[in-house]
């Protein structure tokens, strides 16, 4: 009996971590690959023409056509900047200043990558059609509400993701020093 | 105690196995890759097909962001060198080669002094050798890119900084052409 039982334990422990820390790779993978600012995270040797067993796995189970290191930098944020999941009956703020890039794009996608913004309008921010401050900064609305300076109308309830794209960026191509500075995303209310 | 502990440890060792096969076969065992959506939408070689943006509310089953325009052009390398070329707009693009894999095995973008032309060679490691030996003859200036795979795919992003000329860039990229190199 009490062989069992610690066969039991030994098998419970392997599947915990087996499938646990698999899971933890493939969505987090913060210390395996994955880099994070933030809400934001991006995988850093996405783009490249070897990637590392963890990355590869992750571009396997997300099957998408991914941006080459030469082209840009995506980053994607499923939380606020106060870690609570990203839903479609909450208005959000963006807030504060993107890395250089030749010009970014952000947009709203569902887990599945449907574009949420509402049908008919504009489906995503463009960075140089946008009201921003004296100083550069944004502030992006993205929400149901009607909202002040940049805002995004989007449609449905339910989990999304905002995918920053910043393109021909020198982040993490070893010409830039700095570590980026990425915007926060404020919940400024819910329906 | 100790044997429990032992269990334990043995349970954490058997889980980190675990973990590695599950890492090390995902991308061998999974049913829908990049490729294989791809291969959908882009089921003849040497043929450009231009990717409709994706619509609010619509299935966007590549994360293609919505902003830029696409198209795509398989290449399969064993009938012979491949060959992406063509004139398009002044606005930012970028061309990236995925192998059978999904990998990006190269990538440049319009800022990198190309201008406006592109002219992209694929070729794998023998059909390199024959141009290193100077047994294919290709034009001045072409971007010469070697893969270790026949099925490769070329995908050229290109931005409409308006709505306005988003049909003209897309007309653009249907113009580009995509061929084998003959030897």
């Amino acid at each position: 009996m009490r062989f069992l039982l610690n066969l039991l334990l030994m098998l419970v422990i392997a599947l915990g971590i087996g499938f646990g820390l698999s899971w933890y790779a493939l969505t987090d993978g913060r210390f395996l690959g994955a880099y994070q600012s933030g809400p934001w995270s991006t995988w850093l040797r996405a783009g490249s023409p070897s990637p590392d067993p963890y990355t590869r796995a992750y571009l396997t189970r997300r099957a998408s056509l991914q941006f080459g290191q030469s082209e840009g930098v995506q980053f994607i944020a499923s939380t606020d900047s106060d870690g609570r999941p990203l839903a479609g009956n909450c208005t959000y703020r963006v807030d504060g200043t993107t890395p250089t890039a030749a010009f970014w794009t952000l947009v709203p996608m569902s887990p599945d990558g449907v574009p949420t913004a509402k049908p008919g309008g504009p489906i995503g921010f463009y960075s140089a059609a946008l009201a921003r401050a004296n100083d550069g900064s944004i502030q992006l609305f993205i929400g149901k509400t009607l909202s002040p300076l940049n805002w995004l109308e989007t449609a449905g309830d339910g989990p999304f993701s905002l995918v920053l794209s910043l393109y021909d960026t020198t982040l993490f191509s070893g010409l830039s020093s700095s570590k980026p500075t990425l915007p926060s995303i404020i919940r400024v209310g819910c329906a | 105690m100790i044997r429990t502990t032992l269990y334990a440890f043995g349970g954490m060792l058997l889980g980190l196995l675990i973990h590695l096969v599950v890492i090390l076969l995902l991308p061998l065992l999974a049913e829908d890759s990049v490729v294989q959506r791809i291969d959908a939408l882009a089921p003849a070689v040497n043929t450009v097909v231009q990717i409709d943006d994706p619509k609010a509310g619509q299935p966007n089953p590549l994360r293609l962001d919505p902003e830029l325009a696409y198209a795509v052009c398989r290449v399969d390398l064993s009938k012979g060198p491949g060959e992406l070329a063509g004139t398009l707009p002044t606005s930012f693009w970028s061309v990236a080669v995925y192998d059978a894999s999904g990998t990006v095995i190269y990538s440049t973008t319009n800022r990198d002094g190309i201008g406006q032309s592109l002219d992209l060679g694929l070729f794998d490691p023998a059909q390199t050798r024959l141009l290193a030996e100077k047994k294919i003859d290709v034009g001045a200036g072409l971007l010469i890119v070697e893969a270790n795979t026949d099925d490769v795919f070329v995908l050229v992003r290109l931005h409409p900084p308006e709505e306005a000329v988003r049909a003209r860039y897309e007309d653009a990229l249907r113009k580009l052409q995509c061929r084998t190199i003959k030897i």
